[in-house]
């Protein structure tokens, strides 16, 4: 295996160091440095133009016994938990039947893939015509097979299962991740199993699965965080967080608070449960990372 | 070396499910377009049929009189062209100073980068909304290209890293033999070496700022220097029931990621599988 790792030191080798200058200020000023703001503003009154003043406990006490607050966290996590792992294990499924093919195989690769290209706008707009209760073609198909349709957006209960099955179409970043993961796959290993008279759906679950599956842990890691933000986009266009705060998510509480009410304080106490979310999920990165030796050997390459 | 781990009677089927799942991903985009080719005034008819009878444009020449598309787009159109190259740069940087690090210290940064990618955006929004106003940033379009900086997301950085680790480590010293410096050594040999994967991630950033609706929502105060997606919200608020109306707007707004996607396309198609 080729590896690009020098061997040599001195002066133009310690030079090349400044090429991840760019890249850690950027870390250090866009995410590092607003994160641990954000963090400790939880603690003070704070409206954006006159100085901070010291809260204490209170944007806590506000945020959290805020109603609409549990609400949001409920919204979000119901729109985790269940489209995370549907959307990985697509994206996942579509790349291995889309690993091989025939000719046409580059253009249905790229079929799967254009509706992320999309933007999300655009996209969230198209699909609040599609749902549309009576002139929407999912319902005028609906109809004509006899299915009785829902009203989806505007329907309280169907509101979420339609943000869920809109976003299970925009799945290119896993998609492309799954495939290059396939592609690399040592071909020595699936034919040294078939060999030893494995069939076709053994050899997926014995080999290829197990294989893969710290790029997929890390696939849905990467999906649930991204879901939080993309929702708040296709939410903002179609349902507004409606109808009866059925999609009202984090998002769209933390939005309210910090630039319409302007409590940048009681925002930022809200983002803690985000905050607790995403070391909890960098602390498994690491355990991942440390088991899996994700990043440091040519075989289980990242992403 | 072409091998199936699926029996020979099984092969055409598969081609055809293949096909089936494409159409399928394909199929709201074609809803989308078909809506905005219908004629303007009347109601949509309910029928199963995609196209009109008559296709027709008209409604893009309605959308541009009821929003000033055309700054939009120019807007839009800035921000691309300011952030794509910048942030390919950055990008690329970063992950050619990656691949050249000692074994531990890569990974430290794969660890690294990896956390960043888990990092939520919404947490960013409200301490990121007071530096760019702490900088002058606010309200100009800065503050929709500040992430270009740090190569827009570790993801793009991670690509590039990738691709550059695959290039032998004596072609790297070889040039240095040679004596290039930093930059010789990143344009000269690193990046003509990566070109599939710098399409690539060019796409994906171009994707990622045309379409970017949160930024403007939040970053932004003037109306006339939005951008394409919150047109989009405009364009949806104004146009309530006129649905070929709105949707000609989005077909707009969509219309140049997926060309320059299309446009690619032939390029990746000519990449072998390893």
């Amino acid at each position: 295996m080729a590896e690009s790792h020098l061997t040599g030191s001195g002066p133009i080798y310690r030079r090349f160091r400044l090429l991840l200058l760019p890249y850690a200020a950027g870390i250090v000023l866009l995410v590092v440095f607003p994160a641990a703001v954000s963090f400790a503003l939880a603690f003070f009154h704070y409206d954006g133009l006159s100085p901070p003043r010291w809260a204490g406990m209170l944007n806590f006490i506000l945020a959290y016994t805020d109603e609409l607050f549990a609400l949001s966290v409920q919204n979000s996590l119901a729109l985790i938990i269940l489209p995370v792992p549907m959307r990985v294990l697509g994206a996942f499924l579509v790349a291995r039947l889309m690993l091989r093919g025939g000719r046409l195989l580059p253009w249905l690769r790229a079929s799967i893939f254009l509706p992320t290209v999309l933007p999300g706008a655009a996209y969230a707009l198209a699909w609040l015509w599609i749902f549309n209760p009576r002139f929407g073609p999912l319902n005028v198909a609906l109809a004509a097979v006899g299915l009785d349709a829902p009203a989806w957006l505007v329907d309280p209960l169907w509101a979420k299962p339609a943000l869920v099955l809109m976003s299970l179409w925009q799945i290119g970043e896993g998609f492309l991740v799954s495939l290059a993961a396939l592609q690399d796959l040592p071909a020595e290993l699936e034919d040294a199993a078939r060999i030893d008279g494995a069939g076709p759906r053994a050899l997926f679950f014995t080999v290829t699965l197990p294989l893969l599956a710290p790029i997929l842990i890390l696939l849905l890691f990467r999906d649930a965080i991204l879901t939080f933000q993309e929702s708040f986009t296709r939410i903002l266009l179609t349902t507004e967080g409606g109808p009866y705060y059925a999609t009202y998510t984090l998002p769209l509480f933390i939005h309210e608070q910090a630039f319409d009410l302007l409590s940048f304080g009681v925002a930022s106490a809200a983002l803690w449960v985000l905050y607790a979310l995403t070391g909890l999920i960098v602390l498994s990165l690491y355990v991942i990372a440390r088991q899996w030796n994700v990043g440091t050997t040519d075989e289980t390459f990242v992403l | 070396m072409k091998r199936s781990s699926f029996s020979t009677p099984l092969r055409p089927a598969l081609g055809l499910l293949r096909l089936v799942v494409a159409l399928a991903f394909l199929l709201p985009l074609l809803w989308m377009l078909a809506a905005s080719l219908y004629p303007p005034g009347v109601p949509l008819p309910a029928t199963l049929r995609l196209l009109p009878q008559e296709p027709t444009l008209r409604n893009f020449a309605r959308a541009h009189e009821l929003l000033p598309l055309g700054r939009y787009s120019a807007n839009s159109l800035l921000v691309v062209t300011l952030a794509v190259p910048l942030s390919l740069i950055t990008a690329s940087w970063a992950g050619l100073g990656m691949a050249l690090l000692p074994r531990p210290r890569q990974r430290r940064w794969v660890i690294i980068s990896l956390a960043v990618l888990m990092v939520p955006g919404v947490a960013l929004w409200s301490t990121r909304f007071l530096i760019y106003r702490f900088l002058g940033w606010y309200g100009t379009v800065w503050a929709l290209i500040a992430p270009a900086w740090m190569g827009s997301s570790p993801f793009f950085v991670l690509m590039f890293y990738r691709a550059f680790r695959r290039i032998p480590a004596a072609v790297y010293e070889a040039a240095i033999l040679d004596g290039a410096g930093v930059l010789q050594l990143w344009a000269r040999v690193a990046m003509p070496l990566a070109r599939a994967t710098t399409l690539a991630v060019a796409l994906l950033t171009f994707a990622l700022y045309w379409g970017d609706f949160i930024s403007p929502l939040l970053y932004l105060n003037d109306d006339r220097s939005f951008t394409l997606p919150v047109a989009l919200k405009l364009a949806e608020q104004m146009t309530r029931a006129d649905w070929s109306l709105l949707m000609a707007v989005a077909v707009w707004a969509a219309l140049p990621p997926v060309a320059f996607f299309l446009l690619l396309q032939p390029y990746f198609a000519r990449r072998q599988p390893r």
